[in-house]
Formats: C-alpha cells, structure tokens, sequence
C-alpha cells in the first residue's frame, strides 16, 4: 500500500513538472490546428482559442486522440471557409490521461492559457473534476463523450454533453433485452465513475422493464483474471451479461466468459464500442452485442467526413469522431447566434440550439443533456459490426 | 452444458469445485511471482518492489519473440520457446537492476534500498508506458483456450492445466535446486550468515546476482503464462499482482520457499472462494472478494504472525 502512495505522489510530481515545462517552453509550439495560429502565448486577439481536455496518452488515448483529430478537422475547414464572425479558430489541447489527477492538472492549464471555450471530455472520470475548475473560471464547455449522469448530477450550467447519457443507453439495452426475450442479467462493472454509474443505472433500471438482475460484479482493474466472477455468474441463472467496461478488459471477460463454459448472450457498453474489441476477442466475440455511440458507418453524410478524415490523417475515424465533429459546429452555431464569444451570451445560444449533425440532431433539455438518444446496437458478425434494428 | 439463453442449473459440489480450479490457476500465478520475492527477501532483506514489472517485462517479452517466431513455429513450441527467450530476457534484467541499483546499496540501511527499489520500479514502469504509448497489447497463440474438459457443469480447459503443469514443474524444480544442488546450498548458506559465508570462500555477489536471475525468471514464465491466457499485455499488470504475490509471500513465511508457494495458492483460493460467497450472500461477490481474503489472511497473520511457513531465527531459504 506504501508502494501505491509513493507511485501516486511521485507521478503527482512528475505531472507537475511536465506542466512546469509547458508554461516555460510553450511559445509557439502548442499550435495543433491548421491555422497557424497558437492562440497561447501573447497578441492571438483575433483568434478564439478552444481548449480541447481528452485523453492523449495512457489505455484511452486512442479515442483522445481521436478526438482531437476530429476537432482539427472540424477548425481547419471552419478557418478555411472564413473563421467564426470573421475570426480563426484555434485549439489548445491538454492532456487529461483518463486520469482526475492529470485532468485537473491538465484544466489548469487550459484556464492559465486564456482560452475562450472549452470542448472534450471523454473519461467521465477525469471530465468531472476539470468541470469544476471551468465552472469557477467561468468557461462554456461542450462535453463531446463523457456520459456520465454524475455530470448532470453536478448542475453546472455552463456544461452540455452531446453524448447521450447513459440513461438512454438504458432504454436501448431493455429494447435489446426484450427482443431477445431475457429473463435475468449480470451486470460487470470497474469500481470507476463511468462504469459504476452505467451498472447502477441498469441495477434500477432493467427490474422495471420486467428483467431481473442476476448479480452484479466487479472486475479490479489490472486483474485480468474474472474466472471466479464467470463461475459466479454462471451459477446465478443469468442469460445475459452486460459488461459496463472499456473494451481492452471487456475481451477479457468475454474471452473468459466463453472459456468458463457460459453459453448465454452477451453485450457490452459504449466504453467497448472499438473495432479493437473483435480484434482482441477473436472467435470468442461472435455474436457479442455493442449498444454503442453513433458509428460514422451508420451516419447520413458519413462517408465524406471519413474520406476528409482519412485524407488528413491516413486513417479511419474513430467512435467519437462525429460527436467531436459536431461539437466545433454547435460552438460555431452558438457563437455565431450569439455573435459574441461572451460565455452567458454563448451558452444561451447552445441551450437553444438546434443542430442536425453527423452524431444525430443535437438539442438540449433544461439539464444540459441529448434530447433524443443517440444509441445503436451492434453485433458482432464474422469479424465485422451489423447494425441491428429493432422495430 | 445449458442452451443459448437458458438457465444453468449448477450444484453446489459444481460450483465449489469450479471455483477451486479457478482459485487454484489464479493462485499458481500468485505463487511464481510470490517465489522471487521471497527469495530475494530470504537472501539479502529486500522487498523487490521492482519484481512485478519484471513479470510484466517478461509477458511483453513473450509476446514480442512470438510475434516474431509465430510464423515459423506455431503452437506450443513457439510458446514455449517464447517464454524461454522471455526468461531470458528477465534473468539479464533482473540481474541488471541488482548489479546497478541494489549492489552499490547492500550496506546501506535497509530502508534507503527499499526506496531504491521503489525507484527501479517506476523507472520501468513508466519506460514500459512510454514505449507502448500505454496501450494493450493483443497476444494470438493459435490455441483454442476455449478447448477442454467438462464434468457436468465444471469446466478446465488445455491451456489451464498445461498452465497448471508448467507452474507445478516449476516449483519442484526450483525446490530440487535449493535443496540439492551446490548453489541451492550456498543461497541457503547466506540467508544464514554472509560474513560467514565470504570467511568460507563463497562468492557472495555471485550467488546473490544469481538469485535475481532465478527468481526473474520464475516471474517471466508468470508473465508468459499470463500472455497466453488472458491474451492482453499492458504496462500496468504488474502492479496488482505485485502486491498480492508480496502477500502471498509474507503468509506463506517470506524467505520460505514453500511457504511463497502455499501462500500464493491460498490467496488465490480465497480470492475465488470469497468472490462465490458474497455473491451467494446476494452481494456483489468480486468487491468484497479481498475484504474477504484478506479479513481472512489478518486473522491467520495475528495467530502466526510469522506467516505460515516461516520460523524465527531459522535458516531462510
């Protein structure tokens, strides 16, 4: 347990330093959109600066990374076509880790830089205590992943998430359920704000749409071994389990699950929703169900935003490339409406918006959430995902 | 075995026998890390914190030679030959970080190696992350892991008692080599007494030097094992089984060879056994699981507070 402190101090530490080291080598190097434009640093007046708070680096810096992608995209053609009321967009990315150490760290940063809006957020974990901070520094900030109703939960009015709560993931895994005719269902989770928060909702929410709940379990995160937890599982009668997790541990216990001699259907949340997943899982994935984010695959108008993705980038768009797509576009929108970057002003425009992106239509209810779920059901199908409809 | 979607009907001799089996695989894990802490503890008083991230140098090792030679030498020979180069690859770095980070420190105060220790553990931790971006690595063998016995509803498939096999080889070979052999006989001579030793012409440094590899190595074929049956790789795998195979060693006894060993398969049984309990109690059985054990593992500790296996002022190896 010692060891465990003194790791956490030390990378403290560490992340202080690197932090150190961007205020003092940071000059023009930051830059990451097209433009040109740093937006850090001094005398950018005319650009309006982003902050772009996602996960570049650890287990979920491929979607972070993703993202980031995205948002340039998404500036670079607003910047080309003329800016926003006649000014540049810029980003300034910080690196949050999936970490709530490293995302304060990282929202510090963003805030001492000046920028005007924030956009990202895909750990709803690291997303939460970085609202915070935004919160007090009184910056508009759309959340392009992070679901967690624990964000609504804190009523920051200067807060939007694009992404579907889990709530509505809810409503898409009973229709699952009850097209498959299930009667009782485990649930996995992580211990972690994501994970738990999607357990405990579907802990409530699936015994009033008739299914009970079998047993809920958790995996440790960095013990891959759930053989007990399969057993466990197996002898509860489930016919169904659904895994809350991120996908490099959910092949795990989908391998594990299969190996163990459980027979029953499985699914698995939106933090698994990666062609990663059936890759990593192999023979045992088939047949495994995904209630997933919008996949670009399955979006109106998504083949050009995959053929200027991969143009740019030399490779496909991620899961939740169109949420943070649109996210720039509904900046745009707002500011544009409110022709003024003022934060009341901005925020005022985004409560009202209406805006039909890749990700779906997006408009917020009064608690800053999707209005219209968002949700699709995948299978996985001789290595590949279908898309599943159910009437 | 029951139908897509239907109810399972498990007895309950089923299911504690299944879990047994679980506990027992998770426990041999447990067990060959919990080796190499103990011997390293046994010989010269240090708790190698670094010893987890050797294991899981050792997985990535396994997993990078089988990349490699998979095309050639598919199946069990390449897997075997995978974790022998990953052994290999271990027993230098184990031997490495003795040389450079321990040696210089041996007259220190055991507290400043402690710290050294820590130190070598986030040296490799962090290069490890920074080297794979920290992402998960994907291991192929080829093998069915789903392919097995079933008795009723108990299932054990090929690859667990092939791991099974290979860990229980292991341990017996090891014990031969401490009790029969010359160098077994030196390690177990300076567990005793080093001063002593050197008086009689013992080469201490390398014996000691020896013993990081040897123990390296057991944490390496860990590592392999783990590469192969769960099939994901990342730089943070050690840090949990770090702590509970120094667990396992302190129950067992730590300096004690059989204990390091009895002390991991308990851990690993009460693990599987605390997680079907809680969640036949109608709670959530795997977060309780080490409230469970370990509730267990204090009890056991306050009445032999010497670990199972070990003994005051005896010989240590």
């Amino acid at each position: 347990m010692r060891g465990k402190k003194t790791a956490r101090r030390l990378s403290l530490l560490i992340a202080l330093a690197m932090v150190l080291s961007v205020f003092t080598g940071c000059g023009g190097n930051s830059n990451s959109g097209g433009g040109g434009n740093t937006g850090s640093g001094g005398g950018a007046e005319e650009t309006i600066t982003i902050g772009v708070l996602t996960p570049t680096s650890g287990t979920e810096a491929f979607y972070g990374k993703d993202m980031l992608q995205s948002y340039e995209l998404a500036v670079d053609e607003i910047n080309a076509a003329g800016g926003v009321l006649g000014r540049k967009l810029s980003l300034y990315p910080a690196d949050d880790g999936c970490d709530a150490n490293m995302a304060s760290l990282a929202a510090e940063k963003i805030i001492s830089m000046d920028c005007d809006f924030v956009v990202g957020g895909y750990c709803s974990g690291a997303t939460i205590p970085a609202l915070q901070l935004f919160y007090d520094a009184d910056l508009l900030m759309l959340i392009s992943a992070a679901n967690s109703t624990q964000i609504t939960a804190l009523g920051l009015e200067q807060s939007f998430m694009l992404n579907s709560p889990g709530t509505h993931a809810l409503l898409t895994l009973i229709d699952l359920c009850k097209s498959l005719d299930v009667k009782k269902a485990a649930l996995i989770h992580q211990g972690d704000a994501y994970t738990k928060d999607l357990s405990d909702l579907c802990e409530a929410g699936l015994p009033e749409a008739g299914i009970e709940i079998a047993t809920v379990q958790v995996m440790d995160k960095g013990a891959p071994d759930v053989s007990a937890i399969v057993t466990a599982i197996r002898n509860s009668g489930a016919d169904f389990v659904y895994w809350c997790g991120y996908h490099a541990d959910g092949s795990n216990v989908i391998k594990q699950l299969r190996q163990g001699g459980y027979t029953g259907y499985i699914a698995v949340g939106d933090g698994s929703a990666s062609p990663e997943l059936i890759t990593a899982c192999g023979e045992a994935g088939e047949g495994v169900y995904v209630t997933s984010p919008p996949f670009v695959e399955f979006a109106v108008g998504g083949e050009k935003f995959v053929a200027d993705y991969n143009a740019k980038f030399n490779m496909n768009p991620g899961n939740y490339a169109t949420l943070a797509y649109d996210s720039i576009y509904v900046l745009k929108a707002a500011i544009e409406q409110a022709d003024s970057i003022e934060t009341e002003a901005v925020r005022d425009a985004v409560q009202n918006i209406s805006y039909q992106g890749l990700s779906g239509l997006i408009k917020f209810t009064q608690d800053r959430e999707l209005e219209v779920s968002n949700f699709i059901i995948l299978q996985i199908a001789d290595g590949t995902f279908d898309l599943v409809i159910i009437d | 075995m029951l139908a897509l979607g239907g109810v399972c009907v498990f007895s309950f001799s089923e299911v504690v026998l299944q879990q047994l089996i679980n506990g027992l695989i998770l426990g041999s894990f447990y067990a060959l890390v919990a080796l190499g802490y103990s011997m390293v503890y046994g010989i010269i008083k240090l708790l190698n914190f670094a010893h987890g991230d050797i294991y899981m140098i050792g997985a990535f090792a396994c997993l990078s030679v089988f990349g490699v030679i998979s095309k050639e030498i598919p199946g069990l020979a390449g897997i075997g030959l995978s974790i022998a180069a990953a052994m290999v690859l271990a027993g230098i770095i184990g031997y490495l970080v003795q040389r450079v980070a321990y040696r210089p420190m041996l007259e220190a105060p055991r507290l400043s190696l402690l710290i050294t220790a820590i130190g070598v553990s986030l040296v490799i931790y962090n290069t490890v992350m920074l080297m794979t971006n920290g992402q998960p690595l994907f291991f192929f063998s080829g093998i069915d892991n789903s392919a097995g016995f079933s008795f009723g509803n108990i299932r054990i498939t090929y690859v667990q008692i092939f791991m099974l096999a290979l860990s229980a080889t292991t341990m017996l070979a090891l014990s031969f080599f401490i009790s029969r052999t010359m160098m077994g006989k030196a390690m177990r001579a300076i567990a005793l007494d080093q001063d002593a030793c050197r008086l009689m012409g013992i080469n201490v440094n390398k014996i000691i030097g020896s013993t990081f590899i040897i123990g390296s190595m057991l944490a390496a074929i860990a590592g392999g094992m783990a590469c192969v049956y769960y099939g994901n790789v990342q730089y943070n795998m050690g840090y949990t089984i770090g702590i509970k195979a120094f667990t396992s060693a302190v129950i067992g006894g730590i300096g004690s060879m059989p204990g390091a060993m009895l002390g991991g398969l308990l851990l690993g049984l009460l693990e599987a056994i605390g997680t079907q309990v809680m969640t036949s109690m109608g709670m959530s059985g795997s977060a309780w699981k080490d409230v469970f054990a370990f509730g267990i593992l204090i009890v056991m500790l306050i009445l032999r507070p010497n670990g199972l296996m070990g003994k005051t002022d005896v010989e240590r190896m």
